[in-house]
């Protein structure tokens, strides 16, 4: 930071959706900060986003609503915007720009941060392989989610995906370590009553002093959201690569960030590509998952929960595609589950962690983890065919061992995907009740798990 | 009476076995609740253990809720305390800095401060604005800026210029309420490691 300040323009050329066209612009640099100040006073913050032929265009992050062409000027700051970081973020709350929004002045700070990040050097990337407890049994128990893991949640709208991210949010923790755990919570283009719910719900439950809160709210300009993300990253980044804390992170909805960046592109006048989504949704998507990790010799780590709501339930739309590609897996939450009122609705079969084979088991969760977890998966989908058999034979038509998982099939859903929103189960509890599924069977079905845990955990009737 | 005597016999027989049925039946019934006493007693204690793992679980969850507030609130309370000491000192330095002495380095500020804006603009066809107190210290300075004017109208500051290029398309702020505020976050940061606050 220095004491010199940007040249201020006058010459608007033009202005176009969120973007501001300025000209006669000399040394202005790519994604270099820029004041826009209009004919009342009013400051919104803006970035370049082109320079080139004496005209710099400049994204407005606050809308460029009531901008006119004459009377605006645009003072390009000299530097990218940057995220004044310390310990004392946490238990803020902040709007989406990273602007105070608790009535409290800005933080003290150690350093300011290019909210782009820097790339992690691959070689110095460690291999993500610690577990972190949400206290939600299905995804502890099946889809475990380990430190530095980037790991998505595939929802559809008006879905309890928020409610879901409120409680990962209040009951994560590092098991069995002292080690300090922080969330930083991200939400994008959300309602105010959601914002509202993420704020209380970790006030409330204690978790918001080590937690860090940026909202960005449905009203807010959605151009705002491009930075949403970037802010709370280089926060998290802070955190666990100076601070050494373990992190995790969960964005909702990176649906509203895709269409935002689909709002510029379009604005911009680029070829779109599927959906009408810039070609770079890729690119760019990466740039936010990747910042997810942990590196060689420093202690803390970055875990990504982002959350997308699929358009249509359609997860080979271009936001679940794209984002698939680059996370570790998925956790989908199904219609069907959600509209049989189960909580949490998440449909295990369409569901995966790549990354959990290598957080759980001895020293980590318990010997028997991975065994148990692959007899639940096969079981249960062994029960959704006999349901579906049932559904045209009847129950009559059944055999004795297709009713013993249509029984387990009912038991999975109603003891052990079923929770309360503030129920936080432990990973012992966890896989008790995975046992308890499994121990619906008669031990010849049970092949997946070897003989010594079956002697050891099966529960007689 | 022979009869009487096979008729007490086959009393006496019924008597006895009637008394066999009634007392297995109460030796079953005695082993059978004592078999459900032993059945209870592991699910009991599971029950008892699970009742107390839930209440230690609650009360944990009320010690967080209790704590964490209680945190958050004293941290808020001492941010708001420290941001008032950091004003305070702040608006005493903006005091000082508005009466310091022109005299003797001032005029060396004032022409750095229009060195630096003529080479940030890229011309020396410039305009001039400044407060009244600084003056007399521009328009000496102005014989070194050859295409340099300084205008009559004064602008609201506590010091330095601001510059405009004469097509009025670009302006610099160099004042010296511009540099504070552009290192406003650094100076917060300084003065509240004089509290003893930050590094």
């Amino acid at each position: 930071m220095t004491a010199e300040g940007g040249v201020q323009y006058s010459k608007i050329a033009e202005i176009k959706g969120p973007l501001v066209v300025v000209d006669d612009v000399e040394n202005a640099a790519f994604d270099e900060l820029v004041e826009i100040e209009t004919t009342e006073g009013e400051r919104r913050l803006g970035k370049v986003l082109e320079v080139g032929n004496g005209k710099a265009i400049v994204q407005v992050f606050e809308g460029t609503t009531g901008l006119s062409i004459s009377g605006t000027n645009a003072k390009f700051v000299g530097k990218v915007m940057e995220m004044p970081v310390s310990k004392e973020v946490l238990g803020r709350v902040f709007d989406g720009l990273g602007r105070p929004k608790d009535g409290l002045p800005d933080p003290i700070a150690d350093k300011f941060v290019d909210i782009n990040g820097e790339p992690m050097n691959p070689e110095q990337r460690e291999y993500p392989k610690d577990f972190i407890q949400t206290g939600v049994s299905v995804i502890d128990g099946l889809m475990t989610l380990v430190r530095g893991q980037k790991l998505p949640i595939f929802s559809g709208s008006g879905m309890s995906h928020n409610l879901l991210a409120a409680q990962i949010a209040r009951q994560a923790s590092v098991v069995g370590k002292q080690d300090d755990f922080a969330v930083v919570f991200a939400a994008i283009g959300v309602q105010y009553s959601e914002a509202e719910y993420f704020r209380r719900s970790l006030e409330e439950s204690g978790a918001l002093k080590r937690s860090v809160l940026f909202l960005n709210t449905a009203d807010d300009p959605a151009i705002e959201r491009i930075i949403t993300p970037r802010v709370a990253l280089t926060v998290a980044e802070y955190l666990a690569f100076e601070l050494g804390m373990h992190v995790l992170v969960v964005i909702t909805d990176m649906t509203n960030y895709a269409e935002a960046l689909r709002e510029i592109s379009a604005a911009r006048e680029e070829v779109p590509g599927r959906k009408g989504y810039p070609g770079y949704l890729y690119t760019d998507l990466s740039t936010l998952y990747e910042r997810a990790g942990k590196l060689n010799g420093r202690k803390g780590s970055v875990t990504q929960v982002p959350i997308l709501s699929m358009p249509s339930d359609d997860i080979t739309h271009p936001i679940p595609d794209l984002t698939g590609y680059i996370t570790e897996g998925q956790i989908v939450v199904g219609r069907d589950l959600f509209r049989q009122g189960v909580y949490p609705p998440i449909n295990i079969l369409s569901s995966l962690s790549r990354l959990m084979k290598d957080g759980i088991g001895e020293g980590s969760t318990r010997d028997d983890h991975s065994e148990v977890s692959n007899q639940v998966y096969d079981a249960y989908s062994r029960s959704q065919e006999v349901r579906a058999l049932a559904g045209i034979v009847g129950k009559a038509g059944l055999t004795e061992i297709d009713l013993k998982y249509l029984e387990l099939g009912d038991t999975f859903e109603k003891e052990f995907l079923t929770q309360a929103t503030d129920e936080n189960r432990t990973i012992e509890e966890t896989l008790t009740l995975m046992w308890k599924i499994v121990s619906k069977l008669p031990k010849n079905e049970i092949t997946k798990i070897k003989d010594k845990h079956v002697e050891k955990y099966y529960q007689e009737e | 009476m022979a009869s009487n005597s096979a008729l007490e016999s086959t009393i006496d027989k019924i008597l006895k076995n009637t008394e066999h049925d009634i007392l297995t039946n109460i030796k079953t019934g005695l082993d059978e609740s004592q078999q459900s006493l032993d059945d209870a007693i592991p699910k009991l204690e599971s029950e008892y253990d699970k009742i107390i793992s839930d209440g230690k679980k609650e009360a944990d969850k009320i010690e967080k809720q209790i704590t964490g507030s209680s945190d958050i609130e004293v941290r808020n309370k001492q941010l708001m305390v420290l941001e008032e000491a950091v004003d305070k000192v702040f608006s005493v330095a903006l005091d000082q800095i508005a009466n310091a002495d022109r005299s003797g380095d001032y005029s060396n500020l004032i022409k750095t401060l229009i060195e630096e804006a003529t080479k940030i603009l890229g011309t020396s066809d410039i305009s001039i604005f400044t407060n009244a107190k600084d003056k007399d210290a521009v328009q000496s300075a102005l014989s070194q800026f050859s295409g340099a004017e300084l205008l009559s109208e004064t602008i609201d500051c506590l010091g330095g210029i601001k510059v405009k290029s004469k097509d009025g398309a670009m302006t610099f702020d160099n004042t010296i309420d511009a540099r504070i505020e552009r290192l406003k976050p650094l100076i917060r940061k300084e003065i509240a490691a004089k509290f003893g606050v930050g590094n």
